[in-house]
């Protein structure tokens, strides 16, 4: 499958910032080998999946509100597929950390996304989340939520503005296309 | 009668969920760890059992709704064949809802529908 | 209050009595409980609005800011130390006043003063296993003492409580939970605990018996770092504390350090500030509204409230460049002038939010299900308001005059005329009508200012390198959930000794178990919504 096939509506390829890391993984998939058949299956499967991630209601400070403006009806996201924000984590594809983590809340956070069902995905929103913000150098936050959890697409910002939210959702809707599923060693490692 | 219908929407029905289901174990990824089993309470480890005593207000509710159920449930066939029953159909199943709606009146008066 | 000085002396001999912003009294620990008693009972001080801890270096010490229920203006600051910081104690206000009760708490957490008789000392922001005392003066911030533990832990079902006993402390425990109690964790995820904040609820079927409310959850340890930083510096985080009320917290910081240093802000400055605070509270409220309609389920009135709220954020986007957090008040007045558009662009929004507060009535209020949720459910009694110190709109509506713009007005507030809306039911109704009436206050407020913003500069001059002269200085000002106060102690330096934010939403937290007991779970649910919290102003 071409690199240049992933379509995300609106955007074309060459706008999108970080194209070297999704060239390199298709690159280590060509030398593995994949099928025809089994690549076009998985392009469809991929591409029901990356239209419907749907995101877990989670926010712990300002962030949360510009997540919540994303999801009104100036800069929706339902209609990139990301229709509705489930609460439970069970039902849950994608978990937004928005906010400052600290040190009692990762405990919290870490449970959730332990509980969320495979294939899970993580956005880290907002510098509190990427790296502690604003508050990096106090006794009780974490210094970015990927201390404990593996992140797929940081968005900047203090807070990113929607259309900035808009575009890592994007990235991650070209990541999830990029996955290969069929035939694969299903069971994922967890790291402790 | 006519059965083919039922036939074709017994096999859809069951092909729909074997398919589902199939797909499912084909192309999902899974993984386990402990705190997947466990039960979900916005984040936090639950407290103590819930083998307790339960209010009984819960199970009133639970009845009233199972018995009107499935007096509706005794509605479809009825209503399937009302024009051949005419006027001796209509009132035997009068009398069958009048008796239930006696027993929601008692219910009502009693109270049982406020939560308390 | 010159009577008052006599009375205290009276009462307490060797209290200090000095006149500085406000009349300050200093006694011992031993002689605390006759001068508050005094004060409370007699002579009707019956709001307490902050309780602050300071570490002197030398003693561990609390500054109270106590005012009068019938004229919120009138205050009085009352200090107290203990040297012993081995075993520091002090006792404890919170049978007189029930807002110090997580007040004190606080100070527990942040000094380890263990307060005598208090019903409940636990740590309210720290996990229960932290070591150390985070504003002590001689505190290690290392990694190493306190590493980032991911396990989850039980929390624990039992709360100490210090008595005096003779001469000496008893400890003694207490239950905050039977063993057969049904306990449900509202946990920190939750669509509709504005936050994260943790609810303990006790539940009898779906009757609520207690709630015990944890917070900490976004503790980020903001006053601890403004000790480290200019005052300049520090105002970034006045608008992350209540990000929807961001221009006004950040304009109480600027108030502060201006009065102290002496800086006059000019007059355009002013009513720039005063018109940005007015649209932020619009703003604030706006999602007060969409989110309470949303967590009891009115899906629509989310979107509405949101569409309207962005014409708000394209006008705070033209002239301060941002949306939520717009960093636009400074020491000494804006950061930048008003954009050229920015007058005609207010102009047209007024009444389009007219028109979308007409449709809000007609949408929700008048709806048989959003009455029938609302009216008579979670009532809180003046007295209540008063003991817990809530303000803001939430006590407005239990009949509290506590509207600092009209008390005691700053900024432009004294040349606009507007009325406090006030009622006297307490329920959830009538905390959700105020809101929606003060939006229609604040479109006057504005109404009045936009076309008669002077002309002049639109920041003063001042220094480089900003130092308070040595003292304490107050300022309390009218956010969009209540009153906000800063508290600094300066020591002449650049950087503040204590820095300390009064938090509105802390008051309305405390209270919720008060007025939710005896509900039903759904409720709480709209309780919350009508109180309207926001967690990161409790927790700082």
């Amino acid at each position: 499958m071409e690199v240049k096939d992933i379509k995300i509506k609106g955007i074309s390829y060459d706008e999108f910032k970080d194209n070297d890391s999704l060239e390199k993984y298709v690159e280590e998939l060509r030398a593995n080998g994949v099928g025809i058949i089994t690549g076009v299956l998985d392009d469809i499967i991929n591409w029901g999946r990356s239209n419907s991630l749907w995101p877990l209601t989670f926010a712990t400070s300002c962030c949360g509100i510009e997540f919540m403006a994303v999801g009104a009806a100036r800069y929706d996201f339902a209609r990139f597929g990301f229709e509705v924000t489930r609460n439970s984590p069970r039902q849950a594809d994608v978990i937004i950390v928005a906010g400052t983590i600290v040190d009692k809340m990762a405990p919290v956070l870490k449970r959730l996304y332990d509980q969320m069902a495979e294939p899970k995905y993580v956005i880290a929103m907002g510098s509190c989340a990427i790296s502690g913000g604003p508050f990096c150098n106090s006794y009780c936050v974490v210094n970015g939520v990927d201390e404990f959890l593996p992140v797929d697409v940081y968005v900047p910002g203090c807070p990113p503005k929607p259309e900035a939210l808009l575009y890592g959702m994007m990235q991650l809707q070209r990541k999830v296309k990029m996955e290969r599923f069929m035939f694969k060693d299903k069971e994922v490692k967890e790291n402790e | 009668m006519d059965y083919a219908y039922f036939l074709v929407t017994l096999i859809t029905a069951i092909v729909l969920v074997i398919g589902g289901l199939g797909l499912a174990l084909l192309i999902s990824p899974r993984s386990n760890n402990p705190q997947k089993r466990e039960a979900y309470e916005s984040g936090i480890p639950t407290r103590g059992t819930s083998w307790m005593q339960f209010r009984v207000g819960y199970y009133l509710y639970a009845i009233l709704y199972l018995m009107f159920d499935v007096e509706t449930v005794f509605l479809f066939p009825w209503a399937v064949v009302v024009r051949d029953l005419s006027i001796s159909g209509l009132v035997s199943i009068l009398f069958f809802l009048l008796i239930l709606v006696l027993g929601l009146a008692y219910a009502w008066k009693k109270g049982a529908l406020e939560w308390k | 209050m010159e009577n008052i000085k006599e009375l205290i002396l009276a009462k307490v001999s060797d209290a200090v009595i000095e006149d500085k912003q406000y009349l300050t009294v200093t006694v011992k620990p031993e002689d605390l409980r006759t001068l508050a008693k005094m004060l409370r009972y007699d002579e009707g001080f019956d709001y307490l609005i902050q309780l602050t801890g300071v570490d002197y270096g030398d003693s561990l010490g609390v500054v109270y800011l106590l005012a009068k229920s019938e004229d919120m203006a009138v205050c009085i600051v009352i200090k107290t130390a203990t040297a012993d910081k081995e075993n520091p104690t002090l006792p404890t206000v919170s049978d007189m006043w029930k807002a110090a009760n997580w007040n004190e708490r606080e100070v527990y957490d942040y000094f380890g003063v263990i307060f005598i008789n208090h019903p409940d000392m636990r740590h309210l922001f720290l996990t229960e296993r932290w070591k150390g005392y985070p504003l002590r003066k001689d505190y290690d911030a290392g990694r190493d003492v306190n590493p980032l533990d991911l396990k989850s832990y039980d929390m624990s079902d039992t709360t100490v409580s210090y008595v005096s006993e003779g001469d000496g402390i008893k400890k003694i425990e207490k239950n905050l939970f039977e063993e057969e109690d049904y306990v449900v964790n509202i946990g920190p995820q939750h669509p509709a605990t504005h936050g994260v904040l943790h609810f303990r609820t006790a539940l009898d079927g779906e009757i609520i018996k207690k709630i015990d409310a944890n917070c900490g959850y976004i503790h980020r340890g903001v006053e601890k770092l403004c000790e480290g930083l200019t005052y300049p510096q520090s105002l970034h985080f006045t608008d992350r504390l209540d990000y929807l009320s961001a221009h006004i917290y950040r304009h109480g910081l600027c108030m502060c350090v201006e009065k102290a240093a002496g800086i006059e802000v000019p007059e355009r400055a002013e009513v720039i500030r005063t018109i940005m605070d007015e649209l932020q509270r619009i703003d604030s409220h706006l999602i007060a509204w969409s989110c309470m309609c949303q967590d009891m389920s009115a899906l629509t009135a989310f979107i509405y409230g949101m569409r309207d709220r962005e014409k708000i954020l394209d006008i705070f986007e033209e002239t301060g460049g941002g949306r939520l957090i717009q960093n636009y008040n400074v020491i000494g007045g804006v950061m930048a002038d008003i954009h050229p558009n920015f007058v005609q662009r207010v102009k047209d929004f007024i009444p389009v939010m007219r028109k979308g507060l007409k449709e809000y009535h007609q949408l929700y209020t008048g709806n048989v299900i959003a009455r029938e949720r609302m009216i008579g459910v979670g009532v809180m009694s003046k007295e209540t308001a008063i003991a817990y110190g809530v303000t803001g709109p939430a006590a407005r509506a239990s009949g509290v005059h506590c509207d600092l713009r009209k008390i005691a007005p700053y900024a432009a507030y004294d040349k606009v005329e507007f009325k406090e809306i006030i009622r006297m039911e307490g329920d959830s109704m009538a905390r959700y009508m105020n809101r929606l009436d003060e939006i229609e206050e604040s479109l006057h407020i504005i109404e009045q200012l936009i076309d008669n913003i002077p002309e002049g500069d639109f920041c003063a001059k001042t220094k480089a390198i900003i130092k308070l002269p040595e003292g304490e200085y107050f300022q309390r000002v009218e956010g969009g959930r209540g009153e906000w106060g800063v508290y600094i102690l300066s020591k002449g330096d650049k950087t503040p000794y204590r820095m300390k934010f009064r938090s509105p939403c802390m008051t309305l937290v405390n209270a919720m178990d008060t007025i939710s007991r005896g509900g039903k779970i759904a409720d709480l649910i709209t309780i919350g919504g009508s109180m309207d919290y926001i967690i990161p102003d409790i927790d700082r």
